[in-house]
């Protein structure tokens, strides 16, 4: 109901105001230019965020004081912290960087803002800035025309800072008009009451522009003719920073539980940098001043002041979070937690995918891998109890003869069932993710995406094959038939190696190591393939099995060898990064066997 | 002169090209290193103490690693071939306008 009446509400008000005040109506178009500057400076960098940006963060985050550096640098260069905030989120959400890491960025952000406002104060107020916008423009529009993505990125970082400098000109322009008409000075509140008011006023303006940015601009316009006075502009200055924290909750409702506790995180740390500073204002005041001193800065310039006041109370708020950066992930991580989902037999469902990865194809296609490995362990324990195998022997260094002698359980398991509450859904969401971010990639990415969805195919093939050859494998591996027994025990045998081998490539960061247990995986696949290597054929000649025991174990032993291809095909896309083509194939597995066989 | 064969051009005298395929060389030298070191610990394992089951294994891994070896150098050395050749045509074109 609320969000119905806010935009009429706020156009009518707006268009009355342009009706009763042409430099209202200057000063509002100052802001709606810079606003959309700052949208086409996101836009710009975006272009860039294909690959460069995503390993820098990725190099930089790993510990606190480099998120922090990070958050800085970049919110400095691009002036934009929301653009960092919903970045950060992005990441978070697709699990390429830690909440620790996120709240680093976001401290760093923070104070990365306040080079927008020591730009505004000390060159943007002073310097015909409109004659720097012109060209700007003029260059960006014609670079946004052209059709290499780089080219197209620099136009619009160039058409975003012309239009930025363009609606500061306008700010100022409109404000020095203004103050011929209206007074706004007169409407100043002094006092603990004209703080409370002047910081309301900051949040709501920042809500309503959703860049803290543009609100410290306009304060810094409004400022420098003398509209507002020093005291309300430093008030205002501070709602600005809690308000800011809008665009990241409103940014982290489309991500998982990590974004949003990242969206908590800026809040606290925005309110409670707030709070010190209301309450410790006169000391602030004296410290500006004092700082203003020893920088040079004349005593009457209040914009400058501004600057260092903005700055201080952001490094202050900064050094004071840094020792409580763990307790705070802690404390998010007890008061935030996930939907509760009860065990066992609960739908699963996806833990990557979700709106905000969707932000740069390069998370997209991180969250898209790793929901592609979360899929896989769940077929992992579908496999594994399939087999009647225990999971934590899997992965323990138990000899493979005994995991295959400690059974999960004495009958069958409902495949069936599993496949439903594991693996289904997931795999759906998978494929209907794909298809979303396969829209804003590009041709070698998607033919990157091809590989996974095929990835995860392979994982519900191999399922698919477990439930076929459960059947008999429960029924022979408890038969009197010893021969029969041992053959279906050798199929769990070679199955479980390969689901140890896998689980030792994911955990492995050595190249070598993992081409070496891949290639080694297929050479043992085509080794046990009963039907090539002749066994099958022994038995039967011999009649040491049945016909119908042969029959079975023929069609079985085909199930195990394409749960066998499936699982490697797979572990090929998702644990190989580069050089994949160091992974021997079938004609060299051949060429390996043969070698064997000679000696 | 057409942008596409301006920006050929450019690639060219900036080697961005070239900065790919390095890296990609680069990658593939580093894994043989890690490769022939892993193959020397193999070749100096004393086998008198291994059992039939590890020795076959240990055989395996021989093979695979040798096998992997060659491959690796295989893709080194087309890749050396076609910068080889790259360069050859950026000089035989600097050479023809001259």
């Amino acid at each position: 109901m609320l969000r119905r009446i806010f935009l009429p509400s706020i156009l009518i008000v707006l268009a009355y105001g342009f009706w009763i005040s042409p430099d209202f109506k200057e000063i509002s178009a100052g802001v709606a230019i810079f606003l959309f500057g700052m949208i086409s400076l996101e836009e710009g960098f975006k272009a860039f965020s294909g690959g460069t940006l995503e390993r820098i963060l990725q190099k930089s985050t790993n510990k606190l004081y480099k998120s922090i550096g990070f958050g800085f640098v970049t919110t400095a260069i691009m002036q934009s912290s929301s653009l960092v905030s919903v970045l950060t989120i992005s990441f978070i959400g697709a699990g390429l960087i830690g909440l620790t890491q996120g709240i680093g960025i976001i401290l760093g952000a923070n104070i990365g803002t306040t080079t927008g406002a020591w730009l505004m104060a000390g060159f943007g107020l002073k310097v015909k800035i409109s004659a720097y916008a012109m060209p700007m423009l003029v260059f960006g529009v014609i670079l946004i025309f052209q059709k290499a993505k780089s080219l197209k990125g620099i136009g619009y970082i160039l058409t975003g800072l012309g239009f930025l400098f363009l609606g500061i000109h306008y700010m100022k322009e409109g404000f020095e008009a203004f103050k011929n008409t209206i007074d706004l000075a007169s409407f100043a509140v002094d006092g603990f009451k004209g703080l409370m008011i002047f910081i309301g006023i900051g949040v709501l303006a920042t809500v309503v522009m959703q860049s803290s940015h543009a609100t410290i601009v306009l304060i810094l316009a409004a400022l420098a003719v003398g509209q507002i006075t020093y005291e309300n502009a430093l008030a205002l200055t501070i709602g600005a920073n809690i308000g800011t924290t809008i665009t990241a909750i409103i940014g982290s409702l489309s991500s998982n539980i990590d974004g949003k506790r990242l969206a908590a995180a800026h809040f606290i740390f925005n309110v409670v940098t707030a709070t010190i500073a209301v309450l410790l204002m006169d000391q602030m005041i004296v410290s500006v001043d004092a700082i203003s001193d020893f920088l040079g800065i004349a005593n009457d310039n209040h914009t400058l002041k501004l600057a260092v006041f903005d700055s201080l109370f952001k490094i202050i708020g900064v050094l004071m979070f840094i020792p409580f950066v763990d307790k705070l992930v802690k404390f998010l991580q007890t008061k935030l937690k996930p939907s509760a989902v009860s065990e066992a037999k609960s739908f699963d469902t996806v833990k990557y995918l979700n709106d905000s990865v969707l932000e740069t194809s390069m998370t997209a296609m991180a969250a898209i891998k790793k929901e592609t490995k979360h899929l896989y362990d769940n077929a992992f324990e579908i496999i594994t109890h399939g087999l009647n195998i225990k999971r934590s022997n899997i992965l323990s260094d138990m000899p493979l003869e005994e995991v295959v002698k400690d059974s999960y359980s004495q009958s069958a398991i409902d495949i069936d069932d599993f496949y439903h509450h594991k693996i289904k859904g997931i795999y759906g969401e998978i494929i209907d993710f794909s298809t979303k971010a396969q829209s804003q990639m590009a041709h070698e990415e998607i033919k990157e995406l091809y590989k996974i969805k095929l990835a995860n195919k392979d994982i519900v093939e191999a399922v698919k094959d477990t439930k076929h050859l459960q059947k008999n494998l429960v029924k022979y591996s408890k038969s009197t038939n010893t021969h029969i027994k041992s053959e279906y025990n050798s199929m769990r045998k070679d199955l479980a190696e390969l689901l140890r081998t896998i689980n030792l490539i994911a955990m492995s960061d050595q190249e070598d190591e993992i081409l070496l247990l891949l290639s080694k995986a297929k050479v043992h696949t085509e080794r046990y393939d009963i039907i090539a290597n002749g066994k099958l054929d022994n038995l039967i000649r011999n009649r040491l099995i049945s016909n119908e025991m042969a029959t079975s174990l023929m069609n079985d032993s085909g199930y195990a060898y394409n749960i066998s291809a499936n699982l490697i095909a797979m572990a090929e896309i998702i644990y190989v990064t580069d050089n994949s083509e160091m992974i021997i194939e079938e004609e060299e597995v051949k060429e390996i066997l043969n070698q064997k066989d000679e000696q | 002169m057409s942008v596409k064969k301006f920006i050929t051009d450019v690639k060219n005298y900036l080697g961005l090209d070239d900065f790919k395929k390095s890296g990609k060389k680069k990658s593939i030298k580093r894994l043989l290193e890690k490769l022939k070191a892993r193959k020397e610990i193999l070749d100096k394992t004393p086998r008198k103490n291994l059992n039939k089951k590890e020795l076959k294994a240990l055989k395996e891994e021989q093979a695979i690693i040798t096998l992997q070896i060659k491959k690796g150098e295989k893709i080194l050395d087309e890749l050396n071939a076609e910068s080889h050749k790259d360069s050859k045509k950026l000089k035989g074109e600097k050479n023809g306008k001259k």
